[in-house]
C-alpha cells in the first residue's frame, strides 16, 4: 500500500527526517511515535506531499508519487488530516466537509457527507456552524470527516487526542477504529502511547528524524527500547 | 423628506463604491494585494461602455462587453503583474500597482484625449416616482445594478460548490490545494468578477454623469481603498456595510457641512474619525 523507502526531507537545510524506510500494508494501522521534533509530522506532511522530499521514494499502490502535487497525492487516496486540524475557520462544517470531497465528483459529495455523519453524528447539529466556533472535539471530528471525505484509501492522521477531552478522544478512536475495520489504511502520529498502542497494528519509533525501532503494537509494549525513545525511561 | 431623499442619494452613491470596493476587497483577501490599479479598470470599463453604446446605440450590450473586456484584462494583470510578484514583500505588489494605474491613466489620455467623451445620446434620463419620492433612472440603474450585482456575488460565494472552493482558498490556500481545489484558477476568477465589477461601476458611473474621463478613477482608487480599511480588511460583508455608510455619511455632509468641506474630504475626515477609535476598521475579522 505505502511503502517509504530512504525518505529524507526538511524545511529549507533543517533536515526533519533523515534515509526513513518504512511501509504500511492495506488495512492496517501503523503508529509513528517519538518525542518532541522526532520528524513525525514531517513524515506524514511528506508523504501527503506538504513537504519537500530532499531524497528517497514514496510509493503508493505501487506508483511513484514523490513528485506528486498533494493534489494528485489526494485524487489517488492518500488523504491527511494534519497536526491543528487547519481547518477553514471562516467556512461551517458543510462547507469544509465539501471541500474535502472536491477532488471527487460533485454527485458524491452528498453520500460522502451521510457517511461522515454516521460516524460523527454529533457534526449533524453542527454543519452550519462556522468550524472556528466549534469545540476541539468538534473540530477533530471534522477534521477527520474532511478527510475522509475524499474517499481515500491511506488516511495520515497526526495528534488524534492533542488538546481533546477524554470523552472526544474516545468519540475519535472508535471512529478510526471502525474505519481501519471497514478497510482503511492509517498511519498515525499521537502523543498517548496508551491510545496508540491499543489501536495500531505495527509502530515504528523515530528519534532524531531516523528511525530508532520497528515492530508490531504487542512486542512495543513494555519495550526498554521503545519506551527510553518515546517516554524517556517511564513504564509503558 | 430631505433625511429619505438624503439616505437615498447616499445609497446611490454608496452603491457604487460597494460594488468598486468589493471587487478590491475580494483581490486583497485572496492574495494580501492592495490593488490600486483597480480604478484604472474602472476607468476602462466606463470608456468601453461609452464607444459601444456611440457605435451600437445599445447600452446593455455595451455594458456586457465592457465587463467581459476589462474582466480579461483584470486575469492578464493578474499574470503579467502580480504572479511574477507573488512571493516578494507586498509592498513591490503595491508599487506595481500604483505604476500600472499612472500608466493606464496616461494610456487613457493619450488614447482618447484628455477632455473626457460623452454619449451621444444621454442615457437613462427618465424620473421614476415611486409613491412621493422621485429619483432619476440612472440613480436607479446604479442601486439596482449593485444590488443584482451583489447579490450574485454572494450567491456564487455562498451556494455554489465553486464559492466554497473560493473562500476555502482565501483562508489556507495550501490546505485548500491539498484537497484537490485549483487555487490558479481561483485566483483568475477571481480578477475576472473583480474586475468585471469594476467595469460594471465604471459603467453606471459614465451614464450617472454622462462623463468619462482619464482621470475618473483617481478619487474611487483612494475612496475604495479606505472602504475595504473600514470595512476590515478582506472582509466582503463590512466592505458593503462601509461603502453604503460612507455614501450616507458624505450625503449628509455635503448638506450640513458642505460649506467649509469638500465632499471627498467629508469622507475622509469620516475615515481618520473611525480609524482613531478603532484601528482595525469598523468589521474587522481578525485576520489582517
Amino acid at each position: 500500500m505505502l511503502a517509504v523507502d530512504g525518505l529524507t526531507c526538511g524545511y529549507g537545510r533543517v533536515l526533519a527526517v533523515r534515509d526513513l524506510s518504512f511501509e504500511a500494508r492495506p488495512g492496517e494501522a501503523l503508529a509513528i511515535l517519538g518525542p518532541n521534533g522526532a520528524g513525525k509530522s514531517s513524515t506524514l506532511m511528506a508523504v501527503a506531499g506538504q513537504v519537500a522530499v530532499s531524497a528517497g521514494t514514496i510509493r503508493f499502490d505501487g506508483e511513484d508519487v514523490t513528485t506528486l502535487s498533494p493534489m494528485a497525492r489526494c485524487a489517488r487516496g492518500i488523504a491527511l488530516a494534519p497536526e491543528g486540524r487547519r481547518l477553514f475557520r471562516d467556512l461551517t462544517v458543510r462547507e469544509n466537509l465539501i471541500v474535502g470531497g472536491y477532488v471527487r465528483p460533485a454527485r458524491d459529495t452528498h453520500a460522502a457527507m451521510e457517511r461522515v455523519l454516521d460516524l460523527f453524528p454529533r457534526l449533524k447539529e453542527r454543519l452550519d456552524n462556522l468550524a472556528g466556533s466549534l469545540s476541539g472535539g468538534e473540530q477533530q471530528m471534522t477534521a477527520i470527516g474532511r478527510a475522509m471525505m475524499a474517499a481515500p484509501r491511506l488516511l495520515l492522521i497526526d495528534e488524534v487526542s492533542l488538546g481533546l477531552m477524554p470523552k472526544n478522544v474516545d468519540i475519535c478512536y472508535e471512529a478510526l477504529d471502525a474505519l481501519r475495520r471497514a478497510g482503511l489504511t492509517i498511519v498515525l502520529v499521537e502523543q498517548s502511547l496508551e491510545r496508540v498502542l491499543a489501536m495500531a497494528d505495527r509502530v515504528i519509533v523515530l528519534e532524531s528524524g531516523r528511525l530508532a525501532w520497528a515492530g508490531t503494537a504487542a512486542e512495543a509494549r513494555g519495550n526498554p527500547e521503545v519506551v527510553r525513545a518515546y517516554m524517556g525511561g517511564a513504564a509503558v | 423628506m430631505l433625511h429619505v431623499e438624503l439616505v437615498l442619494q447616499g445609497l446611490v452613491n454608496g452603491s457604487m463604491y460597494a460594488v468598486i470596493a468589493v471587487g478590491l476587497t475580494l483581490v486583497y483577501g485572496l492574495l494580501r494585494i492592495l490593488h490600486v490599479a483597480h480604478a484604472g479598470l474602472f476607468t476602462l470599463g466606463a470608456y468601453i461602455t461609452v464607444l459601444i453604446t456611440n457605435a451600437t446605440g445599445s447600452l446593455p450590450l455595451a455594458v456586457a462587453v465592457s465587463a467581459v473586456t476589462v474582466g480579461v484584462a483584470g486575469m492578464l494583470v493578474y499574470r503579467l503583474l502580480y504572479e511574477p510578484l507573488l512571493d516578494r514583500p507586498p509592498y513591490v505588489a503595491l508599487i506595481a500597482s500604483i505604476g500600472l494605474f499612472i500608466c493606464m491613466e496616461e494610456g487613457y489620455r493619450i488614447v482618447f484625449g484628455p477632455y473626457g467623451n460623452s454619449f451621444d445620446t444621454m442615457q437613462l434620463t427618465e424620473r421614476i416616482n415611486i409613491g412621493p419620492i422621485g429619483m432619476a433612472a440612472a440613480d436607479a440603474a446604479m442601486l439596482v445594478g449593485a444590488v443584482v450585482l451583489l447579490t450574485g456575488l454572494g450567491l456564487l460565494m455562498k451556494r455554489t460548490r465553486f464559492g466554497v472552493a473560493w473562500r476555502a482558498t482565501v483562508t489556507d490556500p495550501a490546505m485548500a490545494r491539498a484537497f484537490g481545489i485549483d487555487t490558479v484558477k481561483v485566483r483568475y476568477v477571481n480578477f475576472f468578477i473583480a474586475s468585471a465589477l469594476a467595469a460594471a461601476a465604471g459603467a453606471l458611473v459614465a451614464v450617472l454623469n454622462n462623463l468619462v474621463e482619464p482621470t475618473m478613477g483617481s478619487v474611487p482608487s483612494y475612496k475604495s481603498l479606505a472602504i475595504i480599511v473600514l470595512g476590515g480588511l478582506g472582509n466582503v460583508g463590512g466592505t458593503l456595510a462601509a461603502a453604503l455608510l460612507l455614501g450616507v455619511i458624505e450625503a449628509y455632509g455635503t448638506i450640513y457641512a458642505g460649506s467649509f468641506l469638500d465632499r471627498d474630504a467629508i469622507a475622509f475626515v469620516f475615515l481618520i474619525a473611525v480609524l482613531m477609535v478603532r484601528p482595525q476598521g469598523l468589521f474587522a475579522t481578525g485576520r489582517p
